[in-house]
Parts: structure tokens; C-alpha cells; sequence
């Protein structure tokens, strides 16, 4: 008899839980499930034996950069100066290798929109961030709008693949060599954190591009980013923490559909000694419960 | 047996003695007969499904119309706020009144004073009337959109509707404290709104790309002035001092290119362009240390100093990687006559020489129209002829 309870109620409970029908999107809990935040790829894994072929073929790799990464710590020379006005340069485009490191998507990937884009090389050598971004939003009642494109650089990581973070706190300043067509650019550092509350933890700038033949150098201070997260501007604000940088994007996303066309020649970091500001945006003391909510 | 049809037709039955029977397949069991009286009025509909398509003559004030005979439809219990707020929203860009603060403003207005301010500390906590208050963040967040900023007015208005810890209200303040911020972020200000003129805007892009050299001097040709030219139209050309000096060192032998269409965009309208381009200056990269000292020249028996061989003058900005840009335009037809025409006025315009050069086009594809923006933002179709077309 206890057993058929229990069966039974099991049975309840587990009809309990799966309603089939929401007026309004649910949330079950604060917990973030995935840090991909449900555009995780599906697709099967290879079989166990391929993979690990696959791994035994990168561990020589892997053991060459460990091995690299204990002589640079037993060597220990950090650079001491940075010297004012040297741009170092962390994305340079030229060759196939260095478009390797970026990921380009739009929204068409996921079915939420219509959207294209492509990085490749130039003529001249250049990247080249391009494509045509289409507000038109797909009829499947679940997207409200559409339209960005968006390139971001792989995770940063160390030897046998673990997450590791750029240190950017010696600049303050980021310099990118680019020739636009008029178009505003967004600008997104990720600084993901360990926890589900910081993974998707954004700053964010817009890059303004003159458009035309000549080629702009833009400037951009750190202290001008603005802290995001799933692309909603937090009341909470804070400077970059520059010593957590994940990774680096530019996303075209201009409520504008159209071609658009991003020639990136390089992308660095600068320490200005002149530019004093910390923080661009002042922040004001507000009643308890009324901001972050 | 009896009883299942009586209470299966019984309303029928009923309804029949008082009036025919025209319902009858809207409900079979009737409990009041009040609920009859209501289907017959069909004035509350509580979804107002075509009210805003219906209206003919679309503009602002047609539009405030329907908002004040919303509001005058009954004066005690008003209802449907959210789905009429909803269903305007929609409507806003037909009226072209999605840009407006004022109308905006009205359909704020049209949710009561008072009745959704939370009394207690559960109902502020937790959404009091929580489709009133995602309705009017929907509205502030189509207004953010649209690049509308609102005022000092909307703030009393928020408050008096959801109190001082609704949502729609921290929302506002949180676009006035960003909104202003950002508004006059671009380096390349244009004004607000935009011309609908393709020479306003041709204008406008011809500066921005020229703002590269302050020295830049926008100048408007127009192709009449040139007797042989067929299309007659306007040319926006951009020219600076360095640029002219380099136009006039150009040797004669070698060919300059027309190169075009590029686009630009100007807040969401495309511009095509055109360039006077030479080939580049060769870079000469002399890798030389200067703090080798192995070969010093002593200058015993010459009294002159030595002349420093080594410093250049700086390139200016218009000499770039892919060639020497002499000249930026744009005109009103994108053709290739229209870029003749150009070129003619250049020759008059203090250089001579330019008519023994070379001028090699290369259009990628040359289209026959700049956009043209109508009111109703309808895109023209642009006519395109695709080929590499070279001329002397």
C-alpha cells in the first residue's frame, strides 16, 4: 500500500510540475543553467574513439604552451614601463591565421532573424567585417526584433584549454584602426566571471566610423564603458575590470537594415598618461530597493 | 431525457418568445437574459481590432482624435486601457507620430489616476497591476527606439499613475539619466529630423568624409554649367588645400581613377560616393639606426652644416595605403555623365592639365539614383547596371 502511495503520488507531482500552458514567460528560478544561455550547439559529439584521437593530437601542442608558460613564470620579467603613446597591438589582421581568432554570428544563425555577415581579408590585407543586416523579424510569435551582426574574439585560455583572462590593467586606453561607412559600431568587452550572476557581464561603447575613403584611428578611453548585461544597461554602475577581459566584440546593430562594411585594421591597447578619468558616469544614491531591480 | 433538451433548448425557447432568433448558436444555455441585451450592443468591444486601421485620414491629429474619444467613451469605469495603449503603439508609425513626445504623453494619459499605486509594502514589491505597468515600459521602451527623450512633464504623470516604486517610473528615470547622455555622443552631428532631400543629405555625407582635413572646402557644381553634359544635376564636390597641391604635382602620363559607388551611411540613409584617386606614393622605409655612430662624417674643410637627408615631410592624411585620394563627390544621378561633368569642373577649376591625364572609371556599379526618401518611406527602386565601364 505504501508503495502504491507513493507511486501515485509521484505520478501527481510529476503532472504537477509540467503545466502545459503560460499566459506569461516563467521563471523558475534565478539560476543561470548555462552560461551560453540556451544557444548551446546540439549537435552529437564524435565517438569516444575519434575524440580521443583528437585530443592526443592537440596534447603536444598543449604540453608546448604549459612548458612555455612555467619558463615565463620562472623567468619573471613583467614589463615595469608602459610606455606613453606605444600602442600594443592585440588583433591584427593580414593573414588567414589571424581571422582564426575571431567568431563572426548573426542573428540567422539561431532562426531569430535574417540577418548575414562575414569577416575576411582584403585587398590590401585588411579585416573586413561586413554583411547586411535585416530587421525583418521571422513570424514564429516568439521574437519581437531582429537585425545585429556580431564578431567576438575566442576565450582567452592557457595550455590544456583553461579559461584564462587578459590583463589590461596597465591602459587605459583602446585604439582601433578602422575605416567604417558612416555606420555606428557597438563595442562590447565581456569580463565573464566565475559565477552565473557575472557571465554575462558586458561593457559596452559605441565606435562612431566617419565613412569614406580615409581611415580613422579611434581612441576610446576604458573609463567610458558602461556596464551591461544581456544587453540592458545595469543601474549599478562600474569601471571595466580590466584585469577580467574575456574577450572583445564589435556588434553591428543599428536600428537601420542595410549592408554594412567594417574595415578593421588593427585593435590595441595604449596607456595615455593624460587621461586622468576613472569612471565617465556619476552615480546618485537612491531610495532602498529602487535601483537593480 | 426531458430534462437534458429542456435545458439544452430551453433558452431557446425562451428568446424566441421575446424577439427571432438570431443568437441562438452563440451560447446554447442562457443563465439571465442580460447577458442577451449585452451581445446584442456590440459597442464595448474590449479589443479595439481595426479602430486605427479604419481612420482614412491618418495624421497627428486624427490620431489624438481616437485617443480623446477613448477617453470620453465613458467616464466611470473605463476599460481595455492596456489593449487601446497596445494597439496605438502599433499604429504609431502609419500616423507618423512615432517621434512625438506629446502623443506619447496623451497615452500615458489615458490610464487612471490613482487606482494603481500600491497601498502597501506586498503590493509594491510585487508588480501591483502588473499589465498596466509592462504596458506603459513597452510604450517607454518604443519610445526609446524611436530616439524620443522624455520630459520633466512625464515624470508627475508616471508618479500619479503607478506611485513612486512602479516600474514604468524607475524606467523613466533611468532614460533621463542615460538618454542625454548619449544623445549628442556622435562626432558627426546631423540635425534632428533629418531632410528628406537627397542634396541635404549628399550634403551632409560630402562633409562628414571631407571633416578628415579641416582645410576641406565643400563646393556644389552644377552639370548645366558644362554645354556637352546630358544628365543636368547637382555635384557635391570636397577638395582641400594639400589635396589641390597634390592634384597639381600629379604627372601628366599617369592615370587617375574614378572610383565609385561606395556608400555611406548617413542615420540610416545611404549615400553613394565617388573618388578622384592617383596610385599610391611608393613608401620609402628607411630602417636606419639612428644611434649608430660607425659612420660619422667630420666636416673639417665644409663650413656648412650637414644637411639632415633623412627628414621627410609627413604624408598627409590623403595620401593613404591603397592611393592618393584627390577628391571626394557626389551627384545627384550616380552616373557616369554626371562624374564627367565633375571632372570638367575641376579642369575649370584651376586645373588646366587635368584634361591630358588619363581619367580611367571604374564604376563597380554605377546606379542610375541615390535613394530617394518619401514620406511614407517607401524606397524607389534603384535601377542598376552592373560592368567595369573605362574611358578615357
Amino acid at each position: 500500500m505504501f508503495i502504491l502511495n507513493r507511486n501515485v503520488g509521484s505520478f501527481i507531482c510529476r503532472n504537477c510540475s509540467k503545466r502545459a500552458f503560460h499566459t506569461s514567460p516563467i521563471l523558475t528560478t534565478f539560476w543561470e543553467r548555462d552560461d551560453k544561455g540556451g544557444y548551446r550547439d546540439e549537435s552529437k559529439l564524435p565517438q569516444l574513439k575519434d575524440r580521443l584521437r583528437e585530443g592526443l593530437k592537440e596534447l603536444k601542442h598543449e604540453v608546448g604552451l604549459w612548458s612555455e608558460e612555467l619558463k615565463e613564470r620562472f623567468e619573471n620579467d613583467p614589463i615595469l614601463t608602459y610606455r606613453p603613446g606605444e600602442v600594443d597591438v592585440q588583433w591584427q589582421f593580414g593573414t588567414e591565421d589571424s581571422l582564426k581568432k575571431w567568431l563572426v554570428t548573426s542573428d540567422s544563425d539561431n532562426n531569430e532573424g535574417f540577418s548575414k555577415s562575414s569577416l575576411t581579408l582584403t585587398k590590401e590585407g585588411k579585416g573586413l567585417f561586413s554583411g547586411n543586416l535585416d530587421m525583418r523579424i521571422p513570424k514564429d510569435g516568439r521574437v519581437k526584433r531582429a537585425g545585429y551582426c556580431n564578431m567576438k574574439t575566442l576565450r582567452v585560455r592557457k595550455s590544456f584549454k583553461r579559461e584564462a583572462h587578459i590583463d589590461w590593467t596597465a591602459y587605459n586606453m583602446l585604439v582601433m584602426r578602422v575605416r567604417g561607412d558612416g555606420r555606428s559600431y557597438l563595442l562590447n568587452i565581456h569580463a565573464k566571471g566565475y559565477y552565473d550572476l557575472t557571465w554575462n557581464d558586458m561593457y559596452h561603447y559605441v565606435l562612431f566610423t566617419r565613412g569614406g575613403p580615409y581611415w580613422q584611428v579611434a581612441r576610446i578611453p576604458f573609463s567610458k564603458f558602461y556596464f551591461g548585461s544581456k544587453g540592458r544597461i545595469q543601474d549599478r554602475q562600474v569601471s571595466v575590470p580590466l584585469d577580467r577581459v574575456a574577450s572583445f566584440g564589435i556588434t553591428a546593430g543599428e536600428r537601420y537594415g542595410g549592408d554594412f562594411h567594417l574595415e578593421i585594421d588593427y585593435i590595441g591597447v595604449e596607456f595615455d598618461p593624460n587621461h586622468r578619468e576613472e569612471f565617465a558616469y556619476e552615480m546618485y544614491r537612491t531610495a532602498k530597493g529602487i535601483a537593480s531591480v | 431525457m426531458f430534462l437534458k433538451k429542456l435545458l439544452r433548448y430551453g433558452s431557446v425557447f425562451y428568446k424566441s418568445k421575446q424577439c427571432s432568433v438570431k443568437h441562438n448558436f452563440v451560447r446554447s444555455i442562457q443563465i439571465s437574459t442580460e447577458r442577451y441585451e449585452e451581445n446584442k450592443k456590440d459597442t464595448k468591444a474590449l479589443v479595439h481590432k481595426d479602430s486605427f486601421e479604419n481612420i482614412e485620414n491618418k495624421n497627428k491629429n486624427t490620431y489624438l482624435e481616437m485617443v480623446k474619444i477613448f477617453i470620453n467613451r465613458d467616464h466611470v469605469y473605463r476599460r481595455g486601457h492596456v489593449e487601446f495603449i497596445y494597439s496605438a503603439l502599433k499604429n504609431m508609425e502609419e500616423f507618423g507620430v512615432h517621434k512625438d513626445l506629446e502623443v506619447y504623453k496623451s497615452l500615458i494619459d489615458v490610464l487612471p489616476k490613482g487606482k494603481f499605486v500600491p497601498t502597501n509594502i506586498i503590493q509594491a514589491e510585487f508588480m501591483h497591476y502588473p499589465k498596466q505597468q509592462q504596458c506603459i515600459i513597452d510604450l517607454l521602451e518604443q519610445m526609446e527606439d524611436n530616439g524620443v527623450m522624455p520630459d520633466i512633464e512625464m515624470e508627475p504623470l508616471l508618479l500619479n499613475i503607478f506611485g513612486n516604486r512602479g516600474f514604468p517610473v524607475r524606467r523613466y528615470w533611468r532614460m533621463m539619466y542615460w538618454m542625454p547622455k548619449f544623445k549628442n555622443l556622435s562626432p558627426w552631428p546631423v540635425p534632428d529630423p533629418l531632410p528628406k532631400d537627397t542634396f541635404d543629405l549628399a550634403k551632409y555625407a560630402i562633409e562628414r568624409i571631407s571633416s578628415v582635413d579641416v582645410n576641406s572646402v565643400v563646393t556644389v557644381y552644377q552639370s548645366e554649367d558644362i554645354p556637352e553634359s546630358i544628365d543636368k544635376t547637382w555635384i557635391v564636390s570636397a577638395q582641400s588645400k594639400s589635396q589641390r597641391m597634390l592634384l597639381g604635382q600629379h604627372k601628366l602620363k599617369d592615370p587617375i581613377y574614378v572610383e565609385g559607388p561606395f556608400t555611406i551611411w548617413i542615420k540610416g540613409n545611404p549615400i553613394n560616393y565617388f573618388i578622384l584617386r592617383g596610385e599610391p606614393k611608393p613608401v620609402i622605409e628607411e630602417d636606419k639606426d639612428p644611434d649608430d655612430v660607425s659612420n660619422l662624417k667630420v666636416s673639417l674643410f665644409s663650413l656648412k652644416p650637414p644637411v639632415a637627408k633623412h627628414v621627410k615631410v609627413i604624408p598627409s592624411v590623403h595620401e593613404q595605403e591603397d592611393g592618393v585620394i584627390f577628391s571626394v563627390c557626389a551627384t545627384g544621378t550616380s552616373s557616369k555623365d554626371s562624374l564627367l561633368s565633375w571632372i570638367r569642373h575641376l579642369e575649370k577649376d584651376g586645373f588646366p592639365n587635368l584634361g591630358q591625364v588619363p581619367v580611367v572609371f571604374m564604376l563597380k556599379s554605377s546606379t542610375k539614383e541615390i535613394i530617394n526618401l518619401d514620406m511614407d518611406n517607401t524606397k524607389e527602386k534603384i535601377e542598376k547596371e552592373t560592368g567595369k565601364i573605362d574611358d578615357k
